[in-house]
């Protein structure tokens, strides 16, 4: 991991209405790392990934993009810039066939309008093969189980060809089999592919084990940064998240 | 495209037969050329509508207005302008066809402006914005055009003689952009802009998520559904001798839906072969059971949808024929 920022978030508030979901949020995303967004419901972690791919538009403060201000563009304009979030509750295109879905992802995505349908077919496979979906490339999207729909949501992700991936709470409602083999999944697409991924989640000892970095927030508010070892012994962590000391340091050692 | 993948496809194989047979109708005329007119009206209409509800899943229920008001605007030009008037019953009736290109653009231009603002809105909320379009226009139209000409009787206009065209001449016009229309949803359906569509129709967050510029390619196909189905206003507001405000009529909007909807939605076949079907019924209905025809065709359109909810076409999309699957076929 080399210690370039690729994702600067300075000052970033956001309100609705009276509520102020992220209040001056400033941290930076690193390139090559893992980084990991923990907090509490209602804490602003999906208000934040929404902001940075553009489906919100922040009040104040600015998010930049490999030094390229990114604030308030269009959301399709982020994801062909390079970031591309995966939902945290799954929109698969039903009516259309799994290859279909990745398809998607690689004619809109980095490379929009410059790849013809033979080229995206070819990455959509790729990334099908990667995430385990090959065999059911022809079927309908619909017929997927949610554990399959979740990793249908990578490989469409991937196919956009990103430099950052978000996952909001990609592992939520999956069996601990599963858990395990997603995290696989994510270690390879960092490892071998070199993306950025950052990832919203609750299975605490799945983002304590596989994220570098650990971003804590708390009624919008950033309340630490570090190390998941780090963040799992701050006493103010703790009580606003966690809990327990000796749970906390459990989930990071497993 | 090489003619081997040409046709190993269906759609663009029945497209061209249907673009013959209705030419060979024409010339050794098995058909009245009115007859003609009218089914590559009624087809050409569903498939205009397609290319934004069928392709984009936007429901725009009052698309009549861009009959309306491309019927008007073409009325208009050649009952004020002779030297169009005059090219009419030149070349063959081609410069028709250009006139209605005139007529299309303009409901082009209003769906552009319109839907600038009303496609940001979903579902049936759509669908009401677009029925006040119709409505607003309709009553513009009909404050504006006993101002333009008092001899106008209310907001119809009876095109004198020197406005008309011959039939043949209609005919080749009707024929031209009949042809324009169903090769568009077919170059549509098969491109990157007609995937976006459907992804768009299917989830519009995700879509937009994956990098589809939502906005743009909804007004896009917006535009150019209401473009097509201005020109066929334009065209068959000629052939009827003139313009009245039943152009603007919803029910035009119904059986457009209703063609869409028992052909198979978000495909090119579902559409052609929905509105064959219910030209024939309606138009056979008509002759044989003048006084319940509309009752009947109800029934039969009721128990298509009931059991076939994707439509004909989409039924045989889920089917596997000769061990291929036939939704790879069938766009």
């Amino acid at each position: 991991m080399d210690e370039k920022e690729i994702i600067k978030i300075h000052n970033v508030t956001k309100r609705f209405g009276g509520l102020v979901a992220l209040d001056k949020v400033t941290f930076n995303i690193y390139k090559g790392e893992i980084l990991g967004i923990i907090g509490p419901n209602g804490a602003g972690k999906t208000t934040l990934f929404n902001c940075i791919t553009g489906v919100y538009r922040p009040d104040d403060g600015k998010i930049f993009f490999n030094g390229l201000d990114i604030t308030g563009k269009p959301p399709h304009r982020i994801t062909q810039l390079g970031i591309v979030k995966t939902h945290q509750i799954v929109k698969p295109f039903n009516e259309f066939t799994v290859l279909e879905n990745a398809m998607i992802g690689a004619l809109f995505g980095r490379r929009a309008g410059k790849i013809s349908k033979d080229e995206a077919r070819e990455i959509a496979l790729k990334n099908l093969e990667l995430v385990g979906l090959i065999e059911k490339k022809d079927e309908l999207a619909s017929g997927l189980t949610l554990h399959e729909k979740k990793f249908l949501e990578l490989a469409r992700a991937l196919s956009a060809e990103p430099e950052v991936i978000l996952l909001d709470e990609a592992l939520a409602g999956l069996n601990p089999k599963e858990v395990e083999e997603s995290l696989d999944i994510v270690r390879m697409i960092n490892k071998e592919l070199g993306k950025t991924i950052v990832m919203v989640e609750h299975v605490m000892h799945a983002v304590m084990n596989v994220a570098n970095r650990i971003v804590v927030l708390h009624f919008g508010k950033l309340l630490a940064e570090g190390s998941p070892k780090e963040v799992a012994e701050m006493p103010e962590v703790i009580t606003a998240y966690l809990g327990d000391k000796d749970l906390a340091l459990k989930f990071v050692k497993r | 495209m090489d003619i081997d993948e040409f046709f190993k496809r269906p759609t663009p194989l029945f497209i061209l037969i249907l673009l013959i047979v209705i030419l060979i109708a024409k010339l050794l005329r098995l058909e009245t050329t009115d007859y003609l007119i009218t089914i590559m009206f009624f087809i050409g209409i569903a498939m205009a509508l397609n290319i934004i509800m069928g392709f984009a899943g936007y429901v725009s229920f009052g698309h009549t207005v861009f009959l309306g008001i491309s019927g008007y605007v073409f009325a208009l030009l050649v009952y004020y302008n002779r030297d169009f008037a005059n090219l009419m019953n030149m070349y063959s009736g081609i410069p028709i066809f250009f006139i209605a290109l005139l007529a299309g653009g303009v409901s082009a231009l209003v769906a552009f402006l319109v839907g600038i603002p009303v496609l940001k809105l979903k579902g049936a909320f759509f669908a009401i914005a677009t029925i006040g379009l119709d409505f607003a226009a309709l009553y513009i139209i009909k404050a504006f055009i006993p101002i333009l000409n008092p001899e106008f009787f209310g907001a119809q206009i009876i095109l004198p003689a020197y406005a008309l065209a011959y039939k043949d001449n209609v005919f080749v016009a009707m024929y031209i952009t009949f042809a324009l229309i169903i090769i568009a949803n077919y170059l549509i359906r098969r491109s990157r802009f007609g995937m976006g569509l459907l992804a768009i129709s299917e989830d519009e967050d995700a879509a937009e998520a994956l990098g589809v510029p939502t906005t743009k390619y909804k007004l896009i196909s917006f535009a150019l559904s209401a473009f097509f189905t201005g020109m066929l206003g334009a065209v068959f507001g000629l052939n009827s001798g003139g313009v009245d405000e039943n152009l603007f009529n919803l029910a035009h909007t119904i059986d457009m839906i209703v063609m869409i909807v028992i052909g198979g939605i978000g495909t090119v076949m579902g559409p052609l072969v929905g509105s064959i079907i219910y030209f024939i019924l309606y138009d056979t209905l008509l002759v044989t059971y003048p006084e319940f025809n509309l009752v009947i065709l109800g029934f039969i359109v009721a128990v298509i949808v009931l059991f076939a909810p994707r439509g004909v076409v989409g039924i045989l999309r889920g089917k596997q024929f000769m061990g291929k699957k036939l939704r790879d076929i069938i766009e």
